[in-house]
């Protein structure tokens, strides 16, 4: 009989050795779902948003935005204060001399000249190489690394192409000093690595905000160095991915790393070497993964986290409809208020505060406590809008009726978008006219846009030679599986067949299936998305340039570029502004290589009476390090909020 | 005994190789480039052509000894055992140094998805916890199950024996999101006894160990029920009782310990099964398991992921078969 239990036992052995093994983390201070899994912390490598989240908490760049301010002002970080040449041609970021990696070390601008080298470095494989190139001699730099390699590469194997391989890296950093227009330079109290001197290859008046980008991060060479790996046959440096992890990493931000387990959580500590760590009001912060929608949302109710960042079930907008019923009951209050006779405590007057331009956060904290205001939406630095494929031949080679612009503006005109945001996406999403987020930029103003309107739409249509719809294709409408992606192209394809008699077919793929469909033209109209990387209005123009990795439509006007190029060489703000406005124009009101349909909204969960720190602002940039617990007496307990835009005349309002 | 253990053994190696080859051409077929992001900026295009290339993603023939040759083993073998090259490139590291690169007996690669991983270090945080949870799983369903089958053969069309066949066939039929999302809102929101997800506590495994071992528990209260039934006919049991043996004794010494034999057959594919994680579980509870990678590496076409786990839960499932055949020989004797 005991036999029988011989797998019961063997089973329970199991489960203690393992449950005994694992590691258990006291609750944070501070715990928050991020939108996806992280999936690297080497900053010249990520791309990705939880990464550049992550970054902004473990690194700390030469400046920063205060996320806090309409216009995102740059604040400083490791440098504690810049100047810049009158042709803005020369940076001097000067360090301060408190900044220190996690192990103690000063951070100096040697460190900054490496991990920019690196980003220049074909071998890095960074995605974002391309913002590097503004620095004098960085595209001159990356083309001859990526010369000699592909030089050394194509030589026989012998002793011959071992010899270039192993000069390749003296010959690149001093290649490197020659040309790229980065140096590291003494304090004028000759403290060594005291001065980044940058030289820009043309005047670049968003270079200091990408500065605060997380690309721009610096890594600690010492770490870093041991993973690069230069392969003995080719020169080319192999990246090891040990270096990023707890225990090993050194990095020079608020937070340390402290646990990282893969689809599982990571932690972070305050760091006891930060210059500023003082400012901070907490101490730990817990990230747990946690994939599932409707988990994620549970894990808020239930108090295991503070911060949803990402809160996307597909009932969300029922979430949001109850906010809007708890809005409507305060204005009911207000009103019976008001109506007898002013008495009482007064209830909060939701309509003057967004009269007045307050910052959505600050109204949710002056609102009773109520669990439907933990919902947030707020406008994301990011549009949803069409592509056209503008090539005169279709991938398979059929005629492509999309290269003329008359009928892409047609079809353009006919998109009936406040449907799209009132009924299919029901989350408060505005609709969209322009591809750059108005309101997003300091000083730039986008241009009008299309407007719905159906019947220019069908006399656009007839011009183009296709009066009624007829004589054309049917139209194919490729997107990407999940996401509701098929409702959005539902609605499309019913009004171009409605108001422009045509035929629409839809198309899904898989999300992989759908890039690649995209990077080679095997598309008519597809759906389409883009968020900013930086504050400055060619993070979303450039990528309509004819030869960017990212210009899917394949659109190609020596018009649009000219202006791209013109604005480029001015130095003046406001000119380089219109002109940059009058290049939108061009995409949005004439050529339409794209229609945009909606600007994004981004869905938090967080109560704001629990919880400060997190900005409303349109770029969307979160930075943890800010987050303080109300009430809790660890820093100063008092909300933060973007200043009204509107404030009243007398002096009162919001704090 | 020791023959068949030895055989299978050495039919592991082949039955591997097959799985391999089957699988590698066919994640290898899955359209879509794996380098490729699925939303946000494209890397450049040189960028993703020296990738291939170092990863052998242009060349399938390559793609497939080079993993081979890392993931068996066999490059281990030759670099640290046979000859010291993995000593001297060890050591030229350091002195340049460099931390030497990582080495695994079998190396399975990095992952394409998440850059800063390599397969061995992702099964290393993932298997412990489905292996866990799977264990606690077959637990439940052995003790669960066999409980019910054993009731239920006592009195066949009792109530009581309706009533587990009812839930074993509830158990069988619904699937795990729709258990898991009722456990969830029933035991974790409205009740509040036990934390909706996450890992790590002795709380937080109740839940999706319950709904990971249902189906199981149903399977072997009615394989348990069958042989209990059959078995209680037989004579060796007219025999036990004619001799005035206690009924208890009867049906545990006489009647299940014959009655098991099939349920234990059933333990190595379930215990397999259930160790390799379980995507719906997983999801459902936030589990940090085995279970999403073979949904998710596809999704992503993470070759070397993808690799990975199907090759470790092949040969967990084969060694799982084997060490339930050796038990199964050692319950009783008489099977050789």
């Amino acid at each position: 009989m005991w036999k029988l239990l011989a797998p019961v036992l063997l089973l329970a052995g199991v489960v203690l050795t393992i449950s005994l093994t694992d590691v258990r983390d006291p609750p944070a201070d501070f715990t928050f779902i991020n939108r996806g899994d992280v999936a690297t912390l080497d900053v010249q490598r990520m791309s990705w948003m939880q990464d550049i989240r992550v970054a902004r908490l473990v690194y700390e760049g030469l400046i920063g935005n205060d996320i806090f301010t309409h216009d995102y002002e740059p604040r400083p970080g490791v440098a504690e204060r810049w100047d810049i040449s009158d042709d803005g041609l020369r940076y001097r970021f000067h360090l301060r001399p408190d900044a220190k990696w996690s192990n103690g070390e000063p951070v100096t601008a040697h460190d900054f000249v490496y991990s920019w080298r690196r980003a220049l470095l074909p071998d890095t494989v960074s995605d974002y190489a391309a913002q590097f190139h503004l620095i004098k001699g960085g595209a001159a730099f990356y083309n001859w690394r990526q010369a000699e390699i592909d030089a050394i590469e194509a030589m026989p194997a012998g002793p011959e192409r071992q010899a270039a391989a192993s000069t390749l890296w003296k010959r690149t950093e001093q290649a490197f000093i020659e040309m790229v227009g980065l140096r590291a330079l003494p304090s004028d109290d000759g403290r060594d690595g005291a001065i980044l001197e940058v030289e820009l290859e043309r005047p670049t008046p968003y270079f200091l905000d990408l500065c605060a980008f997380a690309i721009f991060f610096p890594v600690y060479p010492p770490l870093v160095k041991q993973y690069e790996h230069p392969n003995p046959e080719t020169g080319r440096l192999e990246i090891g991915s040990g270096w990023t992890k707890p225990g090993v990493l050194i990095s020079n931000g608020p937070f340390n790393l402290t646990r990282w387990r893969f689809k599982r959580d990571m932690r972070f500590e305050k760091s006891p070497t930060y210059w500023n760590r003082d400012a901070i009001a907490i101490d730990t912060i817990a990230m747990p993964s946690v994939e599932d929608p409707n988990a994620q949302v549970l894990a808020f109710e239930s108090g295991a986290v503070d911060w949803v960042s990402d809160v996307s079930p597909s009932y969300r907008r029922y979430i949001l409809q109850r906010k809007r019923e708890f809005y409507d009951e305060v204005r009911a209050a207000r009103r019976a208020w008001e109506d007898g006779g002013r008495l009482g405590t007064e209830p909060p007057d939701i309509d003057a505060m967004i009269e007045q331009g307050w910052d959505p956060v600050a109204i949710d904290s002056a609102l009773p406590t109520d669990p439907r205001k933990n919902i947030h939406a707020f406008p994301a630095f990011g549009t949803y809008f069409y592509n056209f494929n503008c090539q005169d031949k279709l991938a398979d080679g059929r005629d492509n009726p999309f290269k003329d612009p008359r009928l892409r503006r047609a079809f353009a005109l006919a998109i009936d978008k406040q449907r799209i945001v009132r009924e299919v996406r029901g989350v408060g999403e505005s609709v969209a006219r322009t591809l750059i987020p108005p309101g997003s930029l300091a000083g730039y103003t986008p241009p009008q846009g299309l407007d719905f309107d159906p019947v220019a739409a069908r006399a656009l249509l007839a011009e183009a030679g296709y009066p009624g719809g007829r004589g054309l294709p049917t139209i194919e409408i490729l997107f990407n599986k999940d996401g509701g992606h098929d409702l959005i192209a539902q609605s499309i394809a019913k009004d171009w067949q409605d108001y422009l008699g045509v035929n629409v077919a839809l198309q899904m793929r898989e999300i992989k299936v759908f890039r690649n469909d995209l990077k080679n033209q095997n598309f008519m109209v597809s759906r389409a998305g883009w968020f900013g990387d930086y504050g400055d209005p060619t993070t979303f123009l450039d990528i309509n340039r004819a030869n960017d990795g990212n210009n899917d439509r394949r659109y190609n006007n020596p018009d649009f570029e000219g202006l791209l190029d013109r604005a480029n060489d001015e130095t003046d703000p406001a000119k380089r502004m219109s002109l940059l406005q009058e290049a939108e124009r061009i995409l949005v009101e004439r050529d339409l290589p794209l229609v945009p349909i909606f600007q994004y909204v981004q869905m938090y969960f967080f109560n704001p009476d629990q919880i400060t720190g997190i900005s409303s602002h349109p770029r969307q940039e979160q930075n943890l390090f800010l987050i303080d617990r109300l009430g809790d007496g660890k820093g100063a307990d008092k909300v933060k909020a973007l200043p009204p835009r509107n404030p009243p005349q007398e002096p009162g309002g919001n704090s | 005994m020791t023959t068949m253990i030895a055989r299978r053994l050495l039919q592991l190696p082949i039955i591997l190789l097959i799985i391999y080859t089957l699988t590698l051409s066919l994640a290898w077929a899955v359209p879509g480039n794996p380098l490729e992001k699925g939303e946000g900026r494209r890397p450049p295009e040189e960028v993703v052509e020296a990738m291939s290339r170092q990863y052998n993603l242009d060349r399938f023939d390559r793609f497939f000894t080079s993993y081979l040759y890392n993931a068996t083993g066999v490059r281990w073998l030759w670099e640290s055992v046979l000859t010291d090259r993995a000593g001297q490139a060890r050591e030229r590291a350091i002195e340049a140094g460099q931390s030497p690169p990582p080495r695994f007996v079998f190396d399975f690669g990095p992952s394409l998805q998440y850059e800063d991983w390599r397969v061995n270090e992702i099964v290393a945080d993932a298997l412990p916890v489905s292996v866990t949870l799977g264990a606690i799983a077959i637990l439940i369903a052995l003790v669960v199950g066999v409980f019910a089958g054993v009731v239920g053969a006592v009195r066949p069309n009792s109530f009581a024996d309706l009533a587990t066949l009812t839930v074993a066939l509830v158990g069988i039929s619904l699937p795990s999101f729709v258990i898991g999302t009722v456990l969830v809102v029933v035991f974790g929101v409205w009740l509040r006894l036990f934390p909706i997800g996450g890992w790590g506590t002795p709380a937080q495994m109740v839940l999706p160990a319950v709904t990971l071992s249902l189906p199981f528990a149903a399977y072997i209260a009615r394989l348990t029920r069958m042989g209990m039934i059959e078995h209680l006919k037989a004579d060796f049991i007219r025999t036990a009782r004619a001799k005035g043996l206690p009924e208890s004794r009867v049906l545990l010494k006489h009647a299940l310990k014959n009655a098991f034999l099939p349920v234990l057959s059933y333990l190595g594919p379930a215990a397999a099964l259930a160790m390799t994680g379980s995507f719906v579980v997983e999801r459902v509870f936030t589990i940090p398991g085995m279970g999403q990678h073979f949904v998710n590496a596809v999704l992503n076409k993470d070759l070397f992921l993808i690799m990975g786990v199907v090759l470790i839960f092949a040969t967990m499932l084969i060694v799982f078969n084997l060490l339930v055949d050796v038990l199964y020989r050692w319950v009783d004797p008489r099977i050789d």
